[in-house]
């Protein structure tokens, strides 16, 4: 990081390069108090952020509701943390273990290791963050900027983790999976005993004699037959006894991860595309605009349907499937974008100067070019939420033992008397939803105001 | 407009490619056992017709079968063809060898061409060294067996894709079958095997019964497969007394003119018995007029169980084999303009007689086929069942989001920045973040279920008696059964339209000409409908045109909740049951109406407002 400081700052630095410009990089400034993410006023002239920041904020709404991200992503990452049977110590009359510290690198669900990666990282990196941040701010750094720094830090650190971690090698042996810690408490009269977490109950937690129970339900005390059963279940329970709000917390994992990843997958390929299309014009582009064309000719949703429930249902194949089919869109608003910007004289002085075309395009145009994706990334986020839990309404997203916010509202779909199944997933989704589209509309004022509805 | 071709070619080809990514053989899935040659005869049959029927047999993009030379493949099809499984992975063993003979060697060439997928890994499994066979916990016997039971794994698929083969090579692979066949000089077992390959190369090569509209070529077949079948077991029969024939002709004048399926009851019927077949014999070889010979062959298939010999079994006499032989070659001098089609055709197929070719004419020609379930309804018909139902829901729900949303606009553009502006647009943007099928299921929830409330039906659009109503009543129904659809259809658009057409007129009305119309002294309303609303409102009318595709489209997900079987439905419904002819059609339909759509709204742009011309747009068209 230091270095960076210590680099000659050249006009070029105004625009960051890409890597710093993530989607994720403007909606999760979780770790950074919101006094230190305000832009300081520099000696520099205001780059365009800075200033898209500063009208952002003024959008109370929309600033709220950034903030209101914050949590749920917490919610969703530290689900674990909330809600496990894994007990956090466990004494069984002999020895004493910590399952649940193990239980966090299971890897038989790949998106949850990934997401237990990340909480792992989670409290280092805050500490760190917060240092690095002070120090930054003291050396006069913008506030976008180190914003950049800490994000792309911390997303570095969790693949850092998930590729030791991934070597069978540095894995701890999780021998402690399979055993049901609760009932063995429960039968051991007392010998056996467990530390266990907020809600000591797991995502893929069965209890079929609880099996459809109303919100706030709890077992009388003469059917226990574990020692969680005593635990209310505030939201109810599903069709095989799976309590919701468990649920709820692991679905906003899968929710979550969709979104992002579909997104960043599609704005990526849209802005690379649209990008190339612009800039080079010609057949390129002819054929860049065809390619966009046939794509956006095809119903989307149905599109994603035919091909999810062709290659297969997984939670990898819807991210991929959104991401192969939003491309379009995006494409063409940079595209537009690029063509704007290509005939301005700073590019023809970018190629006077000698920078190569991909220079040119990714390092002087994009900055200028990226902003109507960035509006929609937020938009798309949303989308790719409802998209998914649809897909899982319908039966072709991710399968039942995998906890998710559609998976609940299927089961709620075949009948209707569990109405929590319905109302608590909806709601939900609503307030996902309301949340993006509300940093998104923001985002679009504040990045240009003659859009302004 | 001139980039309509080349997107029209996009779409089929981006169709065919989602086709492609179907696991495996789409029809085979029907079928069940995987498709492999342990089936019956008929069922093979039947899907080997359904297979040529939607052409799949063909090559994707090129076929250059007409130009390639079967003779090799065909032999060592042969050669294969009639051996068990034990046979089979017994060769396989010599085959793994390394010193090959030439023969052998062509032998492997073919086996590896028929594209078993891991075929060499499974022909030479790497053997284990000792230590590793220690590791595994295997004797060397059990090891020896486990590779033997993989061997006739191999030899059973191998027989499954040879099927499979001679299927799709079809006719290319006749005439060196035939020559095969007729050389005397070969061995029996593999001139056995190519009478083996060509029945599975050719189904029914003989034509017993003529279609509803007789080719040419049928008209012909038919008489040479009787003549063929009657002099061979003419003597079975006791000759026909002259009464009995006068009044057989008598009913054949009257059969002749029966419908087909009173005929077949007919036939089926006491009036016939078995002993009549000669004088059917007669009929059918003679001259009589077509009509006659339909019902005569249609009669002899019935009561003369014979079929010409087309197969062998593995261990005929030399005697039995030149009879399905000779069998065989009258077949194939009769179909033999089938097997040698001119040059012209030959270089027309290299593009033209491929999968995807036949796809095209099919789509462009709106001839969709068969559904691919049992049912095997029409799928051209199953999609005008469902947009007949779609459709008007549809219209109605793009009625309400123009009718609404547009009024809903202006009032917020009217009145900028005050507290009815705002509490409609916070309305709108709440609306444009409720999914639609969470609307669907809190209102099915709150409105439909139960005792609560109960004042919309669950679902359907009609209730179970709605024929028996009166028109009036029957209408009635069908808005209460459709008025939450609707609702549900319409609310997010409706939020998005709203606010678009708010944006358009407050563009429009801080323009200039508006503050002079104003300083001219033009009354509020005046300027709001005559000069701004029409203005502000070109962007919206062009939208218009996306009714089509919505109207025909219909939604997957909102017919799902409320169990209408409308085009959404129909395409969940045949993704779910993986019916490709129907999915395929739903996809490409789709496709070219929003391509018409969008070349409506070009055109209504142009119509609605005349600074605009063909000139400027043609390009980003």
């Amino acid at each position: 990081m230091s270095d960076d400081l210590n680099e000659p700052r050249s006009p070029d630095d105004l625009h960051p390069p890409a890597g710093h410009e993530s989607p994720e990089g403007l909606e999760r400034p979780e770790g950074i108090d919101p006094a230190d993410a305000t832009p300081q006023a520099t000696h520099q002239a205001e780059a365009y952020l800075d200033i898209v920041w500063k009208q952002f904020k003024k959008n109370r709404a929309a600033y709220l509701s950034l903030w209101t991200l914050a949590p749920l992503f917490l919610l969703a990452l530290f689900a674990p943390a909330i809600a496990s049977n894994q007990p956090l110590v466990f004494y069984d009359g002999e020895e004493t273990i910590y399952p649940w510290i193990r239980s966090l690198f299971n890897t038989a669900q790949s998106s949850d290791f990934v997401f237990n990666l990340a909480m792992l990282a989670f409290i280092p990196w805050g500490i760190g963050a917060l240092i690095a941040n002070h120090l930054m701010k003291r050396r006069h750094v913008p506030g976008r900027r180190r914003l950049g720094w800490v994000s792309l830090v911390y997303l570095l650190m969790i693949c850092l983790l998930v590729a030791i971690f991934s070597f069978q090698a540095m894995r701890p042996k999780n021998r402690y999976e399979a055993r049901a810690f609760s009932e063995e408490e429960f039968r051991s009269n007392g010998k056996a005993h467990g530390v266990y977490v907020l809600i000591p109950l797991g995502p893929t937690e069965q209890d079929l004699d609880a099996r459809h129970s109303p919100p706030l339900y709890r077992k009388p005390k003469d059917q226990w037959k574990e020692a969680n059963d005593g635990y209310t279940h505030w939201f109810g329970t599903g069709d095989i006894g799976q309590d919701v709000l468990v649920q709820m917390l692991y679905g906003a994992r899968i929710s979550m991860s969709v979104g992002f990843v579909a997104v960043g997958l599609y704005v990526t390929i849209g802005v690379i595309v649209g990008a190339i299309a612009g800039y080079f014009g010609g057949w390129v582009d002819m054929l860049i605009s065809r390619m966009i064309e046939i794509v956006m000719l095809f119903p989307t949703f149905f599109l994603i349907l035919t091909l999810v429930a062709m290659i297969g249902p997984s939670i990898y194949v819807i991210m991929f499937v959104i991401g192969i089919t939003g491309w379009p869109s995006i494409a063409r608003l940079i595209r537009g974008e690029v063509l704007k910007q290509r005939s301005i004289d700073y590019t023809a002085a970018a190629r006077a100067l000698g920078a190569s075309h991909f220079r040119v395009i990714f390092v002087h145009i994009l900055p200028n070019a990226i902003s109507p994706a960035l509006v929609a990334a937020p938009f798309g986020v949303a989308g790719a939420i409802i998209v998914e839990s649809t897909l899982s309404l319908l039966g072709f997203g991710v399968r039942p033992p995998t906890p998710s916010w559609g998976t609940l509202l299927r089961m709620g779909n075949a009948n209707y008397a569990y109405w929590w199944l319905i109302v608590i997933p909806s709601v939900a989704i609503f307030l996902t939803v309301t949340v993006f589209n509300l940093v998104g509309s923001g985002l679009r004022d504040a990045m240009d105001p003659r859009l302004r509805v | 407009m001139l980039l309509i071709p080349p997107t029209l070619f996009g779409v089929t080809v981006v169709s065919f490619c989602i086709m492609q990514l179907a696991p495996g053989d789409p029809m085979l899935s029907q079928l069940g056992a995987g498709g492999n040659a342990g089936q019956s005869n008929q069922t093979r049959d039947a899907y080997v017709l359904q297979k040529r029927d939607l052409k799949l047999d063909k090559p994707l993009l090129f076929n250059f079968r007409y130009f390639y030379n079967y003779t090799s493949d065909v032999q060592n099809a042969a050669f294969f063809r009639l051996m068990s499984e034990d046979q089979i992975s017994d060769e396989l063993v010599q085959l793994a060898a390394d010193n090959l003979t030439p023969e052998q060697r062509d032998r492997l060439k073919f086996l590896r061409s028929l594209g078993i997928s891991g075929f060499n890994r499974e022909l030479r499994p790497r053997q284990l060294t000792a230590s590793e066979l220690r590791r595994s916990g295997l004797t060397e016997e059990q090891w020896q067996e486990q590779q033997e039971n993989r061997r006739k794994r191999l030899a059973g698929a191998i027989r499954g894709y040879l099927q499979s083969w001679l299927e799709d090579v079809g006719i290319h692979g006749v005439p060196p079958a035939m020559a095969l066949l007729e050389d005397k000089s070969q061995p029996l077992e593999l001139r056995i095997g190519a009478a083996s390959c060509l029945s599975a190369m050719v189904v029914n090569p003989f034509v017993y019964t003529y279609s509803r509209d007789a080719t040419p070529q049928e008209r012909e077949l038919v008489p040479a497969t009787w003549a063929r079948l009657w002099h061979a077991q003419k003597d079975e029969f006791p000759p026909l007394d002259p009464d009995r024939a006068a009044a057989l002709q008598a009913k054949l004048a009257t059969l002749a003119t029966d419908s087909r399926t009173e005929m077949f009851r007919r036939i089926q019927s006491s009036e016939f018995n078995r002993n009549d077949a000669p004088f059917f014999a007669e009929v059918l070889l003679g001259d009589a007029p077509l009509a006659d010979k339909e019902v005569a062959a249609e009669f002899l298939r019935l009561y003369v169980s014979a079929r010409v010999k087309i197969d062998v079994p593995a261990d005929a006499t030399a005697e039995e084999l030149q009879q399905v032989a000779d069998n065989w070659q009258a077949h194939y001098d009769a179909a033999k303009s089938n097997y040698f089609p001119g040059m012209a055709w030959r270089v027309w197929a290299i593009v033209g007689d491929t999968q995807y070719a036949h796809m095209i004419v099919r789509l462009a020609t709106l001839r969709f086929g068969r559904s691919a379930l049992k049912t095997r309804e029409w799928v051209f018909d199953k999609i005008l069942n469902a947009v007949i139902v779609s459709a008007p829901l549809m219209l109605m729900a793009q009625l309400v989001i123009y009718f609404t949303a547009i009024p809903l606009g202006v009032i917020c553009a009217n009145n900028r920045g005050n507290f009815v502006d705002r509490a409609i647009s916070l309305l709108l943007f709440l609306l444009y973040s409720v999914p639609p099928f969470v609307a669907a299921m809190l209102f099915l929830l709150y409105f439909c279920y139960g005792d609560y409330l109960k004042l919309f039906p669950m679902e359907r659009l009609h209730a179970p008696g709605a024929e028996n109503m009166t028109y009036w009543h029957y209408f009635l129904d069908y808005l209460w059964h459709a008025f939450l659809p609707v609702v549900c259809l319409s609310l997010f658009s409706l939020a998005g339209m709203a606010m678009y057409s708010r944006a358009a007129m407050l563009d429009v009305l801080g323009q200039d000409y508006i503050r002079t119309a104003k300083a001219k002294g033009v009354s509020g309303p005046k300027v709001l409908f005559k000069h701004a609303f029409r203005n502000g409102l070109i962007p919206i009318i062009t939208l218009f045109a996306n009714i089509l595709p919505a109207m025909l489209g219909g939604s997957v997900l909102i017919e799902y909740l409320f169990n209408i079987p409308g085009m959404g439905r129909l395409s969940f419904t045949s993704i779910e049951q993986k019916d490709f002819p129907t999915l395929m059609a739903l996809i490409y339909i789709q496709a070219i109406l929003v391509m018409v759509s969008i070349l409506l709204t070009d055109l209504l742009y142009v119509f609605v407002d005349p600074r605009i011309s063909f000139d400027g747009r043609g390009k980003s068209a």
